[in-house]
């Protein structure tokens, strides 16, 4: 179904020579490329698009610019997309939403009829009392609820984000930014010209500045041609600004990316809303803006039979009326509020082609045609200035009304950055001041709206930022805009209502009255509490009317009421492009692939990616177990890359270790290491780790997985402090490690080939040397965490991989087993050592977890001394102790609760089965009272289910430490 | 040890992206040069340690110089340097941890930091889908270094000649080279036809 179009130059957007098809609402609509869907509906007098949102009252376009809720419908992928938006042909399938039954008889639309009980704020009123009422209206409301159904199976699009970076970020492509980029480009600034439209000009592609329609075809053609042929300006079209924020940050949407513009300067040429006249039924189908009946016309082509009227509250109003007399439209009439336009040209050509004009009249109402779902006629009555209404002066047959009380700037972006909009009454206008510095408007948005005063302002606004940039010094051309354009007050009430402010919400006269009536003066009270202006038109066609509505309810100035806080978005914005695509860093070690290669069940353990063991999860006790077992037994490796390295080097290396840790360091021999504790200035533990000291001014320090940054941070910022020689280094990345572990530990580095003396004696427990271990450079620490005979090696990062193959290659016939983090979580436990950040809180002091003994009580000071020490002193109120339970035992879980009579005592911190010892172990935290091996313990366990524990002494294996001395 | 012997046990912490420069200027091209030679010394007596070294010593932070045939200095700070040799191999010796003159530490940085380097007229244009810094020529010329973020990991960016041609150099933390990596090959994807 399709209509005929008018000839070039008229719809200039479509290429008559590539026909598309759609369906609507099961009927099939043909329209051409350029065409978006609801020009060709237009085009096929399809003008019924959707069903307003509270009363279901019929609607077709308004503004045909994508600026209202009037067109919303459903594609298949998902609902309310604008049909002004949507290019005709791109879905095959479309349909209208928010109706039951069908568009045309929407059986909703009874709501329209009980208007009167639905006044705004109903929701707040009714639907509570008397108490359980919601649960019976809550169905109903649900079942009405919402616009469009969502598809929950569409897949996912690739959305991203780039950064773009210019000089001067021109926003709208109209006469005033074409103008403000080309002088920005010729004065020597990168250009970036956004433009929400997929072509260049704005007005000029469809408004008529003069009677002859010369002026703008020129114009547009001379300025298209320069601006896309200069180098120094980059376009960005069908791209949506939808904010603006400190230092020119711009997010600019453009399909499926977001653009985060960086701009030194900004040109804000976003134009302005044309305002409708409020009156009875504004809302019909049929009834549009001047402009969008121009964009029908020039854009699109699309003709119509029926008769046009318009509505004049401006003489620009009269020029699209003899837009739509060229195109061979019937004009029945023009209405124009004021006494007469302000250019009597236009009188004259009104008279010339016969068409009749009335002055100092209004269209009070609005009447549908016998399909009840479209324009029909309008009833014209006198006016005055002040809104009030005389007789009737006639009733006119049309199919179309094309309206213009004004315009409105486009402000949102303006008042994003903090600027105010002020009314003048000599203009009836809002106008934008107190910008934010380095913002600058041009055009209407800057209530310029005479064209050769727009192309002024244009060029101004460009050399404002050409010299913010110190690239001219040219001074600014003289501009004249006299031109007055709003009506004071286009606002006619109807005994009967239904004269629309806000089409998003079905918002009329008396609700807008109404609210503050009840006491919202405040117009952002008025917002809340009626939702003007927070449907998806955000107040374009809404602010002024509700403006001058609450300014003469509550006896104030228009400029005193003010318009509600705009905020980004503009436009609506897609949740998928806000979050782009996603980033999220992964660390893995060098060992990454051999572990995946072994079967690995790779687990998170901070940014990491670790082994937790090697084989079917659904084994996973099997795997630990067989694990455990290798360690004991035999022989284990783990991959500890993930340790955290600082590196500490300098004549004070040693003083500065002993400053940062409780231990005493000063005295540790070159050739050692020692248990390192770090507690922070409240003396809490937040870190632990080894030191071994490699020469008299080198220590390598390690650091637990997720702490190491917080660790390498503090020791700058105190050293920053202390200015000690010394240099801090962290080397987390550029040292791997591995840990062998197991009786025969010592064999497979044997095996493997080592320059060192690995004997008992050569290399005893807590040791540390540098040498070659199977041809490869490497640290070796004698460490015992896991509580059996256990070298830690640690090489350059890009040798890993070769180290763990020798390493591997030389166990083989010692049965060597790669182990992973769960198991060495148990072998650990096992051996009763903490895991700080699991076995310690935010509160943990070192007496708390059984680390007294890593503190030196004789030096003069660490950090979080004086702390450690006030806690020390105080009564203690929980203590870290070993527990055990029967294997047949419900088994307690981390967190679970310590309980002691109806008080809780602590909670458990690790727990785990281990079948080297035949129970259940872990550690928790109890009441000092309970703290003595032999005493028992309740531990809540799921399902409320309490066990009692038994306190035993720690380790659980191995008291005498005889295994990892062997 | 031989380097021979070196290169079995080198390994890159990136898998599947080659040493070679591509031929093609309009397309975009990444290299991984983590087992090509860096050196890094840093503290109070870096410069003069430069300096004696017959290396450039005057150059402010956040520039990279070209060292002749030593390769390139790169200053990251008033006492941070780095030495960068593309077309020298890493060797297998134990980093030295000692002094290399009063107030000159050695640097790890041949481990600790992955090296790839890209190449191809519209790389400012990629690297601006993962990093917030203008990288365009008029805003970061040839010698300057930008130590930023890049698809939200650490990132040292140098931008310097190679062969005659304007690359920007990467290192990333080792740790987090393959997803640096990975990050870095998507973005590319846009900008080269399907197939490079």
């Amino acid at each position: 179904m399709s209509g005929p179009r008018l000839d070039a130059p008229f719809g200039r957007l479509i290429d008559r020579s590539c026909p598309t098809q759609f369906e609507f609402e099961g009927q099939v609509i043909q329209g051409f490329e350029g065409d978006t869907v609801a020009s060709a509906l237009l085009a096929a007098d399809h003008w019924l698009i959707s069903r307003s949102f509270k009363y279901h009252r019929p609607r077709g376009p308004l503004s045909l610019a994508g600026h209202d809720a009037n067109t919303l419908i459903q594609t298949p992928e998902a609902p309310n997309r604008l049909a002004e938006e949507l290019a005709a042909g791109n879905h095959p399938r479309l349909r209208a939403q928010n109706y039951l039954g069908s568009l045309a008889s929407d059986r909703y639309a009874l709501l329209d009829r009980l208007g009167r009980f639905l006044p705004v704020g109903f929701y707040y009123r009714a639907f509570f009392k008397p108490r359980g009422i919601w649960q019976f209206w809550e169905r109903f409301i649900r079942a009405a609820a919402g616009l469009g159904v969502a598809n929950l199976e569409v897949q996912p699009r690739y959305t991203d984000k780039q950064y773009l970076f210019c000089d001067v970020a021109v926003i709208g492509a109209g006469p005033a930014g074409l103008n403000a980029a080309l002088t920005a480009a010729q004065g020597g600034a990168d250009v970036l010209l956004i433009d929400e439209h997929p072509y260049l000009g704005g007005a000029l592609t469809y408004h008529r500045f003069d009677v002859e329609g010369t002026q703008s075809q020129d114009m547009l053609n001379t300025l298209c041609d320069a601006v896309t042929q200069h180098k120094g300006i980059r376009i960005l079209s069908r791209a949506t600004c939808n904010a603006w924020f400190s230092d020119h940050y711009l997010p600019v949407f453009q399909g499926d990316r977001l653009f985060k513009v960086r701009a030194k300067q900004c040109v804000l040429a976003s134009g302005s809303s044309e305002q409708p006249v409020v009156f009875r039924n504004n809302d019909l189908p049929g009834i549009v803006l001047c402009s969008a009946l121009d964009r029908m016309l020039c854009h699109y082509g699309v003709t119509s039979r029926a008769p046009v009227v318009v509505l004049a509250g401006n003489d620009s109003a009269y020029l699209t009326a003899v837009n739509a007399l060229e195109a061979g439209l019937t004009v029945a009439a023009v209405v124009d509020l004021r006494s007469g336009p302000g250019d009597t040209d236009l009188v004259t050509v009104l008279a010339n082609a016969n068409i009749p004009l009335y002055t100092n009249a209004t269209v009070y109402e609005a009447k549908t045609d016998s399909s009840g779902v479209r324009l029909g006629k309008v009833h014209v009555h006198t006016c005055a200035a002040d809104g009030s209404v005389g007789a009737l002066q006639a009733v006119i047959p049309c199919g179309i009304l094309a309206m213009s009380a004004g315009f409105m700037p486009a402000y949102q972006l303006a008042c994003h950055g903090g600027a105010q909009l002020e009314y003048h009454d000599d203009r009836s206008a809002f106008a934008l001041t107190r910008l934010p510095e380095g913002m600058l408007l041009a055009g209407s948005v800057n209530s310029i709206h005479e064209l050769a005063a727009v192309c002024v302002d244009g060029r101004n606004a460009a050399r404002r930022a050409l010299r913010a940039l110190s690239l001219t010094t040219d001074e600014d051309e003289t501009r004249h805009c006299p031109q007055t354009v709003n009506h004071p007050w286009p606002i006619f009430k109807h005994p009967r209502g239904r004269e629309f402010v806000d089409f998003d919400e079905d918002l009329q006269i008396k609700d807008i009255i109404n609210s503050a009536r009840l006491g919202y003066r405040d117009i952002q009270l008025v917002k809340r509490y009626s939702t003007v202006g927070m449907g998806p038109s955000q107040g374009r066609h809404s602010a002024l009317t509700t403006a001058r509505l609450i300014a003469k309810a509550t006896g104030r100035t228009v400029s005193e009421t003010g318009v509600t806080t705009a905020r980004p978005p503009v436009k609506p914005e897609s949740l998928g492009v806000l979050a782009g695509r996603r980033f999220h860093p992964i660390r893995t070690t060098p060992l990454h692939d051999r572990h995946r290669a072994l079967g690995a069940h790779m687990i998170p353990a901070g940014s990491w990616r670790r082994p937790a063991y090697y084989g079917d999860p659904k084994d996973r006790a099997g795997c630990i177990e067989a694990e455990a077992q290798a360690v004991r037994t035999g022989v284990g490796i783990i991959d500890v890359s993930t340790l955290g390295g600082i590196e500490l080097r300098g004549a004070h290396a040693a003083e500065f270790l002993n400053r940062m840790y409780t231990y005493g360091f000063l005295k540790q021999p070159v050739g050692k290491t020692r248990y390192a504790v770090l507690t922070n200035e409240q003396g809490v533990v937040i870190d632990d780790g080894v030191a071994a000291r490699f020469a008299e001014t080198h220590f390598y320090v390690s650091a637990t997985t997720t702490g190491v940054d917080r660790v390498y941070r503090d020791m700058q910022r105190w050293n920053a402090q202390w200015r000690l020689d010394v240099d801090i280094a962290n080397v987390t990345a550029a040292f791997s490690a591995v840990n062998v572990a197991g009786p025969l530990c010592r064999d497979v580095l044997l095996a493997a080939g080592c320059d060192l003396d690995l004997s008992p004696e050569g290399f005893p427990y807590l040791a540390c040397q540098e040498g070659r271990l199977a041809g490869i450079p490497a640290r070796l620490m004698r460490v015992g965490f896991v509580g059996e005979l256990g070298f830690e090696i640690h090489v350059p990062s890009l040798m890993a991989a070769a180290l763990w193959d020798r390493l591997m290659s030389a166990g083989e016939g010692f049965g060597i087993r790669p182990f992973g983090v769960e198991t060495q979580r148990l072998l650990r436990l096992e051996k009763g050592h903490i895991i700080v950040g699991q076995d310690t809180d935010g509160m943990s002091h070192p007496g708390e977890v059984g680390l007294d003994w890593a503190v030196s009580h004789r030096k003069p000071f660490f950090v979080g001394q004086r702390s450690v020490k006030i806690l020390a002193a105080q009564p203690r109120c929980r203590q870290l102790v070993g527990f055990a339970l029967s294997p047949a035992a419900p088994m307690p879980k981390e967190g679970h609760l310590v309980l002691r009579g109806r008080d809780i005592a602590g909670h458990v911190t690790s727990c785990e089965y281990s079948p080297t010892l035949g129970q259940i172990i872990g550690l928790a935290y109890v009441h000092p009272d309970d703290s003595g091996p032999g005493s028992t313990i309740t531990v809540r366990t799921d399902r409320d289910v309490c066990v009692a524990a038994n306190v035993v002494a720690l380790p659980f294996y191995d008291p005498d430490n005889l295994r990892q001395g062997l | 040890m031989s380097q021979a012997d070196g290169e079995n046990i080198l390994c890159s912490p990136i898998s599947g992206i080659g040493r070679r420069l591509t031929d093609a200027s309009n397309v975009l091209g990444l290299m991984d040069f983590s087992l090509a030679a860096r050196s890094g010394v840093r503290g109070h007596g870096a410069r003069e340690w430069l300096a004696s070294r017959g290396l450039p010593s005057d150059i402010a932070p956040n520039h990279i110089s070209d060292a002749s045939d030593q390769g390139l200095v790169m200053a990251l700070s008033q006492r941070e340097f780095w030495l960068l040799q593309p077309d020298a191999d890493a060797n297998v010796q134990q980093p030295a941890s000692n002094a290399l003159a009063p107030g000159a530490w050695p640097l790890y940085c041949q481990h600790s930091h992955a090296w790839l380097m890209l190449i191809g007229e519209p790389k400012a244009a990629m690297m601006a889908k993962l990093c917030g810094v203008d990288l365009r020529e008029c805003a970061f010329p040839i010698g300057q270094v930008a130590q930023t973020q890049m698809a939200h990991v650490s990132v040292v960016i140098a931008h310097h000649d190679y062969q005659d041609e304007a690359v920007f150099s990467l290192f990333v933390d080792q740790s987090l080279a393959e997803y640096a990596a990975g990050a870095l090959t998507d973005a590319i994807s846009e900008f080269n036809p399907p197939g490079v």
